[in-house]
């Protein structure tokens, strides 16, 4: 009994930690889509996060200053991908792309004029790192999310430009702005994300370390139909199937490979039967002309 | 469609600036030396392991030999073949593939480029001017997994493999053998990363894998993981229990909770072999490095010593004897697979 009790505790604490890259991420990403503009960066903004607070960590040895720098880039690639994609009115899935490929390439340049090393960090000491804050804040961001979303004018506005620029605009509101906010809400909390990753659950950066966890967050907020407690609940539940996964492999006689990819055919059935009709905000990936009202 | 031409030429300068980036185009400076290519696998020069191990002897080779050194890390499968290309096609004396992914790559490219060296480690490639280093790691596995299954107070021990390929099963067949060579009741517990390449550079999951096994009751885990094996020695220094690294001597890493490291002289293959380029006796086929040439060793230093004892230390010897003079088999996973 004591053993299975045992059990269950570390699975939960390992869903949780496997969660908290997700949800920050994921909650992120719908700050930004809520106000009409589609975060494919989210990896790219992960990757930013978790590399610049690995690296300030390893000069200054405060990992407080590396959740600062972390969170200081994420809001810089956020700025970016806003940039093109509201000012300029790109195409936000082709931006986002385009940054996430700009992110596989810029760490590496860094990390080879500061340790003369290809995208990876000096390891960092235990006292080093920040294993349970971003944990805590994953949690709590879901309901002050839930908050700001349904019960505050700025949450309003947000969903207004999201769906219906025009009205939003015809209103007084600034779309532009409230769409800038919105973005670098996401730029903030994914960022989030890679600190943990870097100097919370690891102690180091490695090279594209985010393995995809940007895109199966863009994957939850879907699945969660951008509705916070939904998307909150999606990454719990690939953080649990992740857990799961490494518990089941070597216990049983099932080959690794069939383990391995319960996480992902989890997502594909999810995705594909269950969840019924996903209703994305309206002007969801339209970038907004003010003359064309 | 004003678009679509446009994006394409877009994609194609991308994708020529990627590749040009990607496998490091320096123009030669140094004529007359000896000129040495070297690509890494995917996990890249600074894995403080088996890429490492490489980069550390082929920086020897420079310090020491005169040669002229270059290097390109593919980052992913897909550019294995060009980086590799670039380097024959500017005619280097010697070309070096790391890791057993790039096999079939290097297979094409000596072929067409006969007049030039080729060498890889960790796979086999049947050509004259090809140079196969491979190592017997199932024997310093062994030897490892009795310091595992004597360090062990649970009787249960653990192994993180990176990705799930024959190579990392031949690892983890020798340290159970070597275990249970000790302690025969001995319970363990073996997970890989993945099953990609991703493996290599997923420091996260490896934690949480090496995690789940320490709270399985697991006191000692064995990690040949690449960079995933970081996440290792994080969880052991979390649960104040024992790793073992692989490949180079990660000791150091976290010192105090690395029991020993099952060492793969990558860094001895790859200097001999530009050694012997350079000095005219360089020879296609099989270079085997195991326990008798110290190819393969288990790691003692300063940082482990407090952590092993003398009796441990004295069998550990014994069976190291009885291998190097044949008393003794350990099975060697991918001998059995052909």
């Amino acid at each position: 009994m004591l053993s299975a009790g045992l059990l269950t505790l570390s699975l939960l604490s390992s869903t949780l930690r496997l969660s908290t890259p997700l949800i920050l991420a994921a909650l992120g990403g719908l700050y930004a889509e809520r106000s009409g503009v589609i975060n494919m960066a989210l990896e790219g903004i992960m990757l930013a996060g978790a590399f610049t607070a690995a690296t300030v960590t390893a000069f200054t040895g405060s990992p407080w200053w590396g959740l600062l720098g972390g969170l200081a880039a994420g809001l810089c690639i956020a700025a970016l991908h806003a940039f093109c994609c509201i000012n300029c009115r790109a195409d936000q899935v082709v931006t986002g792309t385009a940054i996430n490929i700009l992110m596989l390439g810029i760490p590496p340049l860094i990390s080879g004029a500061l340790f003369e090393s290809t995208g990876s960090t000096p390891s960092l000491a235990k006292t080093q790192t920040l294993p349970t804050l971003p944990i805590v804040i994953a949690l709590v961001v879901a309901p002050v999310t839930m908050f700001v979303l349904f019960r505050t004018t700025f949450g309003l506005r947000l969903r207004a430009v999201g769906e219906t620029p025009e009205a939003a605009a015809t209103a007084g509101v600034s779309v532009t702005w409230i769409r800038w906010q919105g973005v670098l809400i996401s730029g903030l909390l994914a960022g989030l994300g890679g600190v943990y990753l870097s100097i919370g659950q690891n102690s180091l950066y490695t090279r594209n370390m985010t393995a995809g966890r940007g895109y199966i967050a863009l994957a939850a907020l879907i699945f969660g139909n951008w509705l916070p407690w939904r998307v909150l609940l999606a990454c719990l539940l690939f953080g649990l199937m992740d857990a799961v996964q490494i518990r089941l492999q070597g216990t049983s006689s099932v080959p690794t490979q069939f383990i391995q990819i319960i996480p992902y055919i989890f997502t594909m059935v999810v995705l594909a039967g269950f969840i019924g009709k996903s209703t994305p905000p309206k002007a969801l990936g339209a970038p907004y002309i003010t003359e064309r009202r | 469609m004003k678009r679509g031409p446009r994006l394409g030429v877009m994609w194609l300068a991308a994708l020529v600036w990627g590749a040009a980036l990607g496998c490091g185009y320096t123009p030669r400076d140094e004529a007359g030396k000896l000129t040495v290519g070297i690509v890494f696998d995917i996990g890249g020069k600074d894995d403080k392991s088996f890429n490492a191990a490489a980069w550390e002897g082929a920086k020897r080779a420079k310090q020491e030999l005169p040669i002229v050194l270059r290097h390109a890390e593919p980052g992913e499968p897909n550019n294995l073949e060009p980086c590799m290309r670039a380097f024959a096609e500017r005619g280097y004396d010697l070309i070096i593939g790391i890791g057993f992914a790039q096999g079939p790559v290097l297979a094409t490219v000596a072929k067409e480029y006969p007049h030039l060296h080729f060498a890889i480690v960790d796979a086999v490639v049947d050509l004259p001017n090809v140079a196969s280093l491979v190592f017997k790691e199932h024997e310093g596995s062994f030897l490892v997994g009795m310091l595992a299954a004597r360090a062990s107070k649970t009787g249960k021990i653990g192994f993180v493999g990176g990705m799930d390929i024959p190579l990392i099963r031949k690892f983890a067949t020798g340290y159970e053998e070597g275990a249970r060579y000790v302690n025969p009741d001995i319970v363990v517990l073996k997970n890989f990363v993945g099953i990609t390449d991703a493996a290599w550079n997923n420091p996260g999951k490896g934690k949480e894998l090496a995690k789940a096994q320490y709270e399985a009751g697991a006191d000692v885990v064995f990690q040949a993981a690449g960079n995933s094996g970081i996440g290792v020695f994080d969880a052991a220094e979390e649960h104040h229990k024992l790793a073992i690294g692989v490949d180079a001597n990660q000791n150091w890493v976290k010192p105090g909770f690395v029991l020993t490291s099952m060492v793969k002289r990558v860094d001895v293959a790859v200097y001999t072999i530009i050694k012997e380029v350079l000095e005219g006796r360089f020879r296609g086929g099989r270079h085997a490095y195991g326990l008798e040439n110290d190819g393969i060793a288990y790691a003692l230093d300063d940082y482990n010593r407090p952590l092993v004892s003398e009796s441990m230390l004295r069998e550990v010897e014994a069976a190291r004897e009885k291998i190097i003079r044949g008393e003794l088999q350990v099975t060697d996973y991918m001998a059995n697979l052909k």
